[in-house]
């Protein structure tokens, strides 16, 4: 057998290509990435990067009315954003199966919001699966599409970010593993042409909605049968041998709890402790409490309530375990099983092992394991947040803004780097298109005194900058937009987007021309700005500043770093010429450091040549002339 | 088969016995790998992960992502063990610290388990922020550690002392112990006598290979599985180094 270390992400594209995907679409996103970045390396399926998580969502959705069996994936802002689609699709329901992965961050590693998504499956009717680790990962997703077909929904498989970013082992299929190649070519179903399933019109979307109540109803019976059954929901240890009363003999592991060794409780009594939990949380309970008995839920939408019924009456006290809100908790409270949850654990933040330790201690469990609150570091080291590469193009403007004290709505991109010391420029950074609008509305609300203006980058002006400027525009506001177009989706690692030349797959396609479609949309102003020209940045920003209706600037420097790793010539600094001014430490640079030399007890700078890109924007702005390139000042001293 | 085949065969059946003993009765060892991004951190932390998987144990590992190129800190779980259950480690559970830049290592000394041990790179990356005169970076962060890892194993000693009612000798011999040891490596300088200095990860994983129950060829077999096959010869002079270094620190190769 097989077995290979993968992440979550990773063994969910395995298990899709498996399963005979052959359409993958998706806008990327931390913690969902992988996944698309994952299938597009399979042999036998189309995956893209999409402009948004919306289209991507109705991309995998027509593949699927198309007859393919289809995927997309998303964070849990990118949900929010294809939300519309999410909700519809569940109605008309699918002809090839359609797997949706929703990717959520609780602690918020790289989110914007812990939103719990679990609540899009409420609110759809979608049913969900939770893996709790990569093989369950790679299992599920392949159930996810059979599911969708035969009860003709989408699917989705809900992940936290500590299963989608986790390494373990996966054991292969042994009939796939091997060759890559190997996978038998998918059999497409023919393509739907059914106006009563895929048009939303009130006269047809009424009986989808009485089928979807209906399809709802089976899906209800498959969890309760999957978990009696053992096969989507199992209960730890697995042995059975004390049927509790109520239980129904004869059925699978799920039906069959055995009666749980009691546990020390801190008053010096014992209690048999139930745990029912899913995913990330489950694995933290586990690691917490390994004595007690687990019902272990895979299906967490619709739930199998009978089966959690039958599990409550063989412990003394039962615990839900739950990132964010109470979801389990309150289905199970609403169905009349008592139980015990977000009293003893806490409603935001990733649910770590210690975390949930802390919550059975407090609820009065004899853990000496997690009596004691433990250090993890040391946080009086000094902080090292993630920072603007070396030779970023996005620098030049940040300070440049900085220097003008003007009011910056920002987006969702590298930029926001800048928005902590040394450069704190950035006044809002909220979710992906918000800029222009915000900076629309804040001019309307009377603007500041030193001027305002909206900051996106390239990908997230496709994503959803267009209509927002489009709006500013029609609404004839004086608006400031900044487009740092570095030509690549850089923040989540370097993916393509229409700006590139090349899709996701490689195959050549003709770049958009940001600037005509700013014209297009009726910008009358619109400045190309090299953003390694400080005094042109300045520049560009008062003339936009000043001119009377909507303007965009455009930068036009590629990242640093995608598609690949742009280097050039040092600089350096004539330490006899420094006079310790720190104009250049305002930059944030991370190849500029202090020296133990200091003038006026500041320190004076030095250039670490081997990181250094020569971007040259500390020389430009260094006052004695202190900064020149390295080669030059050689040729000086030869 | 070759003469030569069965002895390696048979060296390495001896060394997986030896990793199944070592982890036999739910033992887990958990290795945190950190470093500033950039640095290399995420393969190192594969190669630790695929060398358990290839030694017959159950892995799990969990990294900070998406940041990781942008020059903050970043960090990779391993958990070793014959069933592992979580990917992430508790504070205060770290066997084996291994930090690839040393302001890293300082900040995460205190999760380190009594009787730990940190394997520290020399190098030393000052953040931007250090140059706007709020924080300080600890350019003495190797000597911190070593006074720090010294000074828990008198406090947990002091600790034992009352608990055994004065048995004093006793209670020192546990001191060691109970603290954390700090290997320092010169990484940069060995990983560049290697061939460069971006072998400097594959220096700091030979140190730390000494620590491990598994034997040099399952390293070597998952440093290949993680370079590219062109720098492989250096990577593997890289790894040797680094085991010479951590076998002269103390470690004891399988």
């Amino acid at each position: 057998m097989d077995k290979v270390l993968m992440l979550g992400n990773e063994a969910i594209a395995r298990g899709a290509w498996e399963a005979g995907v052959q359409v993958a679409a998706a806008y990327p996103g931390t913690p969902s990435t992988e996944i698309v970045t994952g299938l597009a390396g399979y042999d036998g399926v189309y995956a893209e990067w999409s402009t948004n998580e919306k289209v991507a969502y109705e991309v995998a959705f027509g593949a699927a009315m198309g007859g393919a069996r289809a995927l997309t994936a998303m964070k849990s802002a990118g949900a929010s954003v294809a939300a519309d689609p999410l909700i519809s699709s569940v109605y008309t329901g699918v002809n090839g199966g359609l797997v949706v992965c929703l990717a959520g961050d609780p602690g918020m590693a790289s989110g914007m919001t812990e939103q719990d998504d679990r609540y899009f499956g409420r609110i759809s009717s979608m049913p969900m699966l939770e893996p709790a680790d990569s093989q369950e990962c790679y299992e599920y997703v392949k159930l996810a599409f059979d599911l969708s077909e035969d009860f003709d929904v989408p699917v989705m498989v809900r992940l936290s970010i500590q299963v989608a970013h986790q390494k373990s082992i996966v054991r292969l299929d042994e009939t796939m593993s091997g060759e890559e190649t190997g996978r038998p070519a998918p059999e497409r179903k023919p393509p739907d042409r059914k106006t009563e399933k895929y048009c939303l019109l009130p006269r047809f979307s009424r009986p989808l909605h009485i089928s979807l109540l209906e399809r709802f109803e089976r899906l209800r019976r498959f969890s309760e049968q999957s978990a009696a059954d053992g096969v989507l929901a199992f209960v730890e240890p697995a042995a059975g041998a004390d049927v509790a009363a109520g239980a129904d003999a004869g059925s699978g592991p799920a039906a069959l709890p055995l009666r749980p060794a009691a546990l020390p409780l801190r008053d010096g009594g014992v209690a048999r402790i139930g745990v029912v939990s899913a995913g990330a949380a489950y694995i933290s309970a586990k690691e917490a409490l390994p004595g007690a008995s687990f019902l272990k839920l895979g299906m967490i939408h619709p739930l199998p309530i009978e089966a959690i019924r039958r599990f409550a009456a063989t412990v003394d006290r039962l615990f839900v375990v739950e990132e964010l809100e109470p979801y389990l908790e309150e289905q199970l409270l609403a169905a009349g099983i008592a139980c015990e949850g977000k009293r003893w654990f806490p409603q935001w933040g990733e649910l770590t092992p210690v975390r949930v330790g802390r919550g059975f201690f407090a609820a009065g469990l004899d853990l000496p394991r997690w009596a004691q609150e433990k250090a993890a570091e040391d946080v009086s080291v000094i902080p090292r947040p993630p920072v603007l590469c070396t030779g970023c193009p996005h620098r030049g403007m940040a300070t440049a803004m900085k220097k003008l004290d003007l009011d910056v709505h920002g987006d969702i991109g590298c930029y926001d780097l800048t928005t902590l010391p040394p450069v704190s420029h950035m006044h809002s950074a909220v979710e992906m298109g918000a800029s222009i609008p915000m900076e629309q509305g804040f001019t309307r609300a009377g603007g500041s005194e030193t001027g305002s203006i909206a900051v996106i980058g390239d990908s997230t002006f496709l994503h959803s900058g267009l209509t927002g400027l489009l709006n500013a525009v029609h609404q004839r506001t004086n608006v400031t937009v900044l487009i740092q177009d570095n030509s690549i989706t850089a923040m989540t690692g370097g993916q393509t987007n229409p700006g590139n030349e090349r899709t996701l797959a490689g195959a050549e396609t003709k770049p958009v021309d940001i600037a005509a479609i700013c014209k297009a949309l009726g910008v009358e102003y619109i400045e190309i700005v090299d953003p390694y020209d400080y005094q042109a940045c300045l520049d560009a920003l008062k003339a936009g500043l000043a001119f009377d209706g909507p303007a965009v600037l455009i930068t036009n420097r590629p990242c640093m770093l995608f598609p690949r790793k742009v280097g050039g010539a040092a600089y350096v600094v004539d330490e006899e010429l420094c006079n310790a001014c720190q104009q250049c430490m305002k930059l944030g640079c991370p190849s500029l450091s202090h020296t133990e030399t200091t003038w006026k007890d500041r320190h004076k700078v030095a250039i670490d040549a081997e990181t250094c890109t020569g971007c040259s924007l500390c020389a430009q702005l260094c006052k004695p002339g202190a900064i020149a390139p390295a080669t030059a000042t050689k040729a000086g001293d030869a | 088969m070759s003469a030569d085949d069965k002895t390696a065969l048979a060296a390495h059946a001896g060394a997986a016995g030896a990793a199944r003993a070592h982890y036999a009765g739910g033992v887990v060892d958990d290795v945190m790998v950190v470093g500033v991004g950039g640095q290399g951190v995420i393969m190192a932390a594969a190669i630790i992960a695929d060398t358990a998987m290839l030694g017959g144990l159950d892995v799990k590992l969990s990294e900070t992502r998406g940041m990781s190129q942008r020059g903050g800190s970043v960090s990779s779980h391993i958990r070793i063990g014959e069933t592992v259950v979580a990917p992430s480690i508790s504070p205060g559970e770290v066997d084996y610290l291994l930090a690839f830049e040393s302001a890293e290592g300082l900040r995460l000394a205190p999760s380190l388990v009594p009787g730990g041990v940190a394997i520290v790179n020399l190098q030393q990356i000052v953040p931007p922020l250090a140059s706007q005169g709020e924080f300080a970076y600890p350019f003495d962060a190797i000597e911190r550690m070593r006074a720090e890892g010294a000074a828990a194993g008198a406090r947990a000693a002091g600790g034992e002392e009352r608990a055994a009612g004065g048995e004093e000798r006793a209670a020192g011999g546990e001191a060691r112990a109970a603290g954390y040891g700090v290997i320092a490596v010169d990484g940069n300088a060995v990983g560049e006598a290697a061939g460069s200095i971006k072998v400097t990860g594959v220096v700091l994983v030979g140190a730390l290979s000494t620590h491990l129950p598994f034997a040099a060829e399952t390293w070597e077999k998952a440093i290949a599985a993680n370079v590219p096959a062109s720098f492989l010869e250096m990577n593997l002079a890289a790894f040797a180094a680094g085991r010479h270094v951590g076998a002269a620190e103390g470690g004891e190769p399988a």
